[in-house]
């Protein structure tokens, strides 16, 4: 059966096309957003040069910023998509890398066993919260709130509230792959450190496993109708845990990586990744109330809110205005979805008030 | 006694249905006028239409002390309609002053007066003669206690007329009683009291005057003195059997299913064997626990005690997950909250339940389509493809979809919670003739229908449930809407 047959289409639906690729809305905003800075890159030099925006070695070096928020933004996919939230990423972070750190530095564990012990710490804490996310009915909101005030307090316990500084024993992971390769256009020297290529594997391996697996089936069913899915034969409890678990991982990873760059576990090192990430997936197109978003759109949404900060950097804006244009573009972006399936709607609306007009019309024509 | 309400000539069309039909009805002061009528006979209409939250077709009329009106809520309310509907309607958090007083606080410049509603509510209570006290919280409160402060809350506000909708459903009989003897308190003080129940005995406990309803129009008003259960049961059945669908009937086959003592939530002491070929009708008043012992049977709640057996062997469902490894299947009564994935595509939601019986980890949403495409030309689902999303389909392909949900599963016994509702015509007849070519293959089928019509035509056997347990079985030529009315709604149970 390579062509399957359509039968009887009595009833035609009809989509626009940005409501059936969902992504297609912030994609578009997104790429007006980079012609926007690239124009206006070429006004202010008067055309004669390059925009240095998509220049290759900008691009490599937003991927570096965005790595690492984007890593957790595959799982924190995962976890809003069977319909949870995890605000305790950010400060579970910070006590990962101080964990390793001191393991390193202090407990003389040797570089494996403390990215081992810090990552395990990670996924053991992620569990039982979604422990008891899963077996209570709890909000998600609430717990992991109040895992993130627990974390940053175990960190503060263990670190003495100092900062643990390393002597670059993880520096292996910040190496450059592409050792003297430049940019063409510029001639700078182009970094591209593991971390990068280590998201766009998970990334790969986050929308593999979403989409085409059982397992990624269950946690869009979980999401979408957790009753629904219970009555299909689904163990809801155990999918719901089992997302937490997976961000326990992924943050673990991330906070290894934000520790080979700056070199010190400190708490202050994973403070605010919790809204980085979550505005990242919801651009994306992810519903806080679970059931829909996907990693493509996160992966837009990873490289849109990493590009913002770098883009007004190169337009020389004032830093306190990127906090005010960050938002301003989380809120944009989110309503754009709802906006333009409002306005179909009242087009919807729209046509069938004139179908209905005519049909009273005829009626009353063909009538006595 | 002088009159307070008067409909007359009041119809309602919802789009494709005829919910009432050219109903007068009147009610005087002090006294209980009673409606009855199966479910879908119209009367929760009629109530949703006095309580202004939906608006009748335009050729009738509604009367309140004489002057023509239209009701909206609000202008039910100010002119002293106060409706107690079936669901509680309360803020659990709250005790039964704020809850009486909720959105009619009695405030001066912008003060709440505590202790004037307070004593208010002391004296309505104690009117009532009921021990409750204004400071009890509502979660404290049984759910025949909350009743009592929801026919306070209408004291309270004044009201002339009150319609208690089945106010005593899921009570037990001691708190029937209380309930019953406040009516007669009230309505002693001049209120108009429009009562429904499922209960006959408790219409001819307190009620003086019934109207019948069936299938939106009104049937007959009797006053309740010289009438007997036998002449209100005749008038709310009598549809004319000729007119029902017809099915093919199947040589029943071996026992499938054997359920023995089965107790759950709402559910007591429940036996009966089902055997592959036929379909068990389960009849029964909405709120019977029929639902609910399907939930048992399939795991989506716990086994109290009792036993259940597939195919001669002892099964132990602690999940739906073993039900559907044991080849059940649960057409569930709402699919659109407990069937289906409303925002995914058809071919999405047709693959979810039998991921519990594939070994393979990895799902090909190609494979899937194609199973979709199978399911969509089947069962004659009408969309331009398995990709369509569900929530865009109508009422009647969405129970197919649920169905290719469950057929995919290749289950044997199907659990059907009211095939039928809401959906068109067109589209029920072609769910009953797949029902029966389910036992053409040699299946067996568990029906809950509150629809006389479908239980009837539909069901080799008939089990009437009433309060949780069975009241009666019937088969053959004993399947009569009257039969069945008689055992559901009979004398009430201890």
């Amino acid at each position: 059966m390579s062509k399957p047959e359509v039968p009887n289409t009595t009833l035609q639906v009809k989509e626009s096309l940005f409501k059936r690729y969902e992504n297609l809305t912030v994609l578009s905003i997104f790429v007006s957003f980079v012609v926007i800075v690239v124009v206006v890159q070429l006004i202010s030099t008067g055309g004669s040069r390059f925009p240095t925006f998509i220049s290759p070695v900008n691009i490599v070096n937003i991927l570096q910023q965005v790595a690492v928020p984007g890593i957790v933004a595959i799982s924190m996919t995962m976890v809003m998509v069977s319909g949870g939230i995890d605000l305790s990423v950010g400060m579970l972070a910070s006590l990962v890398s101080i964990i390793v750190a001191l393991g390193i530095s202090q407990w003389r564990l040797g570089v494996g066993p403390s990215v081992l012990v810090g990552v395990a710490s990670a996924i053991v804490l992620e569990t039982a919260m979604g422990f008891i996310i899963s077996r209570t009915r709890i909000e998600p909101f609430i717990i992991t709130l109040g895992g993130m005030i627990s974390f940053q307090g175990i960190a503060l316990l263990l670190s003495n509230s100092r900062e643990v500084v390393m002597k670059g024993e993880l520096n292996f992971l910040t190496m450059n792959l592409v050792e003297g390769a430049r940019d063409p256009v510029t001639g700078l020297i182009l970094r591209v450190p593991p971390y990068v290529v280590a998201f766009f594997v998970i990334a790969l391996i986050g929308g593999l496993l979403l989409t085409y697996t059982k397992y990624g089936r269950r946690i869009y069913a979980v999401g979408t109708n957790p009753r629904a899915a219970f009555l299909a034969g689904i163990d809801v409890r155990n999918v719901r845990l089992s997302v937490y678990m997976i961000q326990g991982l992924l943050v673990g990873v991330g906070a290894t990586m934000l520790l080979a760059r700056i070199n010190t576990g400190i708490i202050t090192l994973g403070q605010g990744l919790e809204i980085d990430t979550i505005a990242m997936v919801v651009i994306g197109g992810t519903a806080l109330s679970g059931g829909k978003g996907n990693i493509v759109g996160t992966l837009i949404g990873v490289f849109f809110l990493g590009s913002i900060a770098n883009a007004m950097n190169l337009l020389r804006l004032p830093s306190e205005v990127q906090f005010l244009a960050k938002g301003l573009v989380v809120i944009i972006a989110v309503s754009a979805g709802d906006v333009s399936s409002q306005i179909s709607e009242f087009r919807g609306l729209r046509r069938e008030q004139a179908k209905a007009r005519s049909a009273a019309a005829t009626a009353k024509k063909g009538g006595p | 006694m002088d009159e307070i309400l008067r409909l007359s000539h009041i119809s309602k069309t919802f789009p494709g249905v005829r919910a009432l039909q050219d109903i007068s009805f009147d009610l005087k002061r002090g006294e209980v006028h009673c409606l009855c009528g199966e479910n879908g006979a119209g009367k929760s209409t009629l109530i949703k239409i006095l309580s202004g939250a939906i608006q009748p077709d335009e050729d009738g009329q509604i009367f309140v002390d004489g002057n023509a009106v239209t009701l909206t809520p609000s202008t039910a309310l100010r002119m002293g309609i106060h409706t107690i509907y079936q669901e509680h309607i309360v803020f659990n958090a709250l005790n039964i002053t704020e809850n009486i007083f909720a959105g009619a606080e009695i405030a001066r410049h912008g003060l709440l007066q505590r202790k004037e509603m307070r004593r208010q509510t002391e004296n309505v209570l104690s009117y009532l003669k009921s021990d409750l006290t204004p400071d009890m919280r509502m979660t404290d409160l049984t759910s025949g206690q909350q009743k009592i402060v929801e026919i306070a809350k209408a004291l309270v506000s004044k009201s002339n007329v009150i319609i208690l909708d089945e106010p005593t459903a899921s009570f037990s009989s001691r708190e029937i009683d209380t309930v019953l003897n406040i009516v007669k308190t009230v309505k002693s003080d001049g209120i108009g009291v429009i009562y429904i129940s499922h209960h006959l005995d408790e219409v001819f406990e307190i009620g003086d005057r019934a109207t019948v309803l069936r299938d939106g129009r009104k049937v007959s008003m009797y006053p309740i003195a010289g009438l007997t259960k036998t002449t209100l049961i005749k008038d709310m059945v009598g549809r004319d059997p000729s007119t029902f669908y017809k099915r093919e009937r199947v040589e029943r086959g071996e026992t499938v299913l054997q359920v023995k003592n089965v107790s759950g939530k709402g559910v007591r002491d429940v036996s009966f064997e089902l055997h592959r070929g036929e379909v068990l009708g389960f009849a029964g008043m909405v709120g019977s626990g029929r639902s609910e012992l399907m939930e048992v049977l399939f795991g989506g709640a716990p086994l109290v005690y009792g036993e259940i057996a597939i195919n001669g062997r002892s099964v132990r469902h602690a999940s739906p997950r073993s039900a559907i490894q044991n080849k059940m299947c649960f057409i569930t009564e709402s699919r659109q909250t407990t069937g289906l994935f409303l925002p995914k595509t058809i071919a999405e939601n047709v693959a979810v339940a039998n991921m519990v019986n594939t070994r393979q980890f990895i799902m090909r949403p190609a494979n899937d389509l194609l199973i979709g495409e199978k399911f969509v030309k089947l069962l004659n689902i009408k969309a331009p493809s398995a990709r369509t999303r569900v929530v865009n389909l109508s009422g009647g392909n969405q129970q197919k979809v649920v169905l290719g949900k469950w057929f995919n599963t290749g289950g044997e016994i199907y659990i059907f919670d009211e095939p039928s509702l809401g959906i068109d015509v067109g589209s029920k007849q072609e769910i009953y003739k797949v029902m029966v070519d389910l036992l053409k293959e040699d299946k067996a089928i568990l029906m809950v229908s509150s629809d006389m019509p479908e239980v009837i035509s539909m069901s080799d056997r008939v089990i009437v449930f009433k309060q949780g347990q069975i009241a009666g079985e019937l088969s053959g030529e004993e399947i009569t809407e009257e039969n069945i009315l008689t055992l559901s709604i009979g004398d009430r149970q201890e």
